[in-house]
């Protein structure tokens, strides 16, 4: 499990699992298609080895119109997007109109660059505005911006480059880009230990978010050895 | 991290009326990376006779080779069948050779006595104290959540066909909540005059 916090007391008498910090370990992607972007993630938290939480929401609304896909330290990346969401909220309040998604990106960056010593954070961008349309913007640990047409991130997304770069297809339909998110999750979830439980996907398009969930029994199968 | 924990596993076993179970996930992984989803621990070592070798996988291979090659000498040289009470004194001799240098693994034991039909379950530490309860044992980096469900779960005297739901769901749940436990789960049920093999579908993340 990918963690570089440092404990300094370490209670001898708890067990392993009550002195490591929170992790999402992970698996995230965010996919455009015509009209929008589809997001998922799995629902793991680990602590150590320990399933802290199997039914995660690891997609965070900061907008009505742009959500983030959170992977890296669970506090690091729920204060972050508290942050975001406020700055965002102000700067529609001045605008009076929806805020653009590479504006969020940048108040992400901003926060995960300027605090790269301090942070764990691996987030992905994603939303929908009336200038650009559908698009996700990756912002890894160190803080770098990268606009990208499909983005994959989290402990699990390495097991899984492979079959995205063979997958992926530009201009895909709605229907194609939930299908393709969901399969490339579930690849994910099943070779790494840090990712699991269910798929929660969000659509966002003009019309705002559609959230669904997809549990473990109804996710596609694949050979299994 | 543990060398306990490098590759991940679980195994539990439990104690029913004249008979025992012995059940074990199948994930083979190294950190958080599955590997294999076809690695039991359980491994048949006599007719009613069954040992569980949770731990690092490569120890969980050596001891089960030599572990077989003394009981192999022992019932070749005695002309009769080990029972399970003598094959947990070998393994703790064994484990305890390597005191200072130890097989890092944490074995369970279960079975039915060949020549009295008593059930026997037990498990041990690394170098090899036995523990031998009336009830159930557990080992693998689960445990704390296999104690958990056993306690809540299991009562005495469960006839085979209760004792497989009880030891299934004890195994199951517990390894649900494991990151680096699951991906599949065999049960044993030992009975002195027939094992049954079953093969538990289970979540595969």
């Amino acid at each position: 499990m990918a963690t570089s916090v440092i404990n300094t007391y370490i209670d001898p008498s708890m067990s392993e699992w009550m002195n490591e910090p929170h992790s999402t370990g992970t698996s995230i992607m965010a996919c455009e298609f015509d009209g929008g972007v589809v997001i998922g993630a799995d629902s793991r938290t680990t602590t150590g080895a320990y399933i802290a939480n199997r039914v995660t929401d690891k997609l965070t609304r900061v907008t009505d119109h742009i959500y983030c896909c959170r992977s890296g330290s669970a506090a690091d990346t729920q204060a972050i997007a508290d942050i975001v969401t406020y700055h965002l909220n102000f700067h529609k309040m001045e605008l009076g109109e929806q805020p653009l998604v590479k504006t969020a990106a940048a108040i992400f960056r901003e926060l995960c660059y300027n605090y790269r010593d301090s942070l764990v954070a691996g987030i992905l961008v994603a939303g929908w505005d009336k200038r650009d349309g559908g698009q996700i913007y990756s912002v890894p640990i160190g803080g770098m911006v990268q606009r990208q047409a499909v983005s994959i991130g989290g402990s699990g997304s390495t097991y899984v480059y492979g079959y995205v770069d063979a997958t992926f297809k530009p201009n895909m339909n709605r229907e194609e880009a939930v299908k393709f998110v969901t399969d490339t999750l579930t690849l994910a979830m099943l070779r790494d230990g840090s990712s699991g439980g269910v798929v929660r996907l969000g659509v966002i398009t003009e019309k705002g978010v559609e959230r669904s969930v997809i549990l473990g029994d109804k996710l596609p199968k694949f050979y299994e050895g | 991290m543990s060398i306990l924990a490098y590759n991940g596993g679980a195994v539990v076993a439990m104690k029913g009326k004249d008979c025992v179970a012995i059940a074990t996930d199948k994930r083979f992984g190294i950190q958080a990376q599955t590997v294999s989803t076809n690695f039991p621990k359980v491994f048949r070592m006599g007719p009613t006779l069954f040992v569980g070798l949770p731990g690092l996988a490569t120890d969980t291979q050596t001891v089960q080779q030599r572990l077989k090659f003394r009981l192999n000498l022992y019932e070749l040289k005695e002309n009769r069948l080990m029972g399970p009470k003598t094959f947990s004194a070998m393994l703790s001799n064994l484990l305890y050779e390597r005191r200072f240098g130890p097989y890092f693994i944490e074995p369970v034991i279960a079975g039915i006595d060949p020549y009295t039909q008593q059930p026997y379950i037990c498990n041990m530490d690394l170098i090899g104290c036995p523990n031998e309860p009336e009830d159930f044992v557990v080992s693998g980096t689960c445990s704390e959540q296999l104690y958990g469900m056993c306690e809540a779960l299991w009562e005495p005297d469960l006839t085979p066909d209760e004792l497989f739901e009880t030891i299934s769901q004890a195994l199951v749940n517990a390894a649900d909540r494991d990151a680096i436990s699951g991906w599949g789960a065999i049960v044993y049920i030992i009975e002195k005059d027939k094992i049954t093999e079953k093969h538990v579908k289970t979540r595969m993340d």
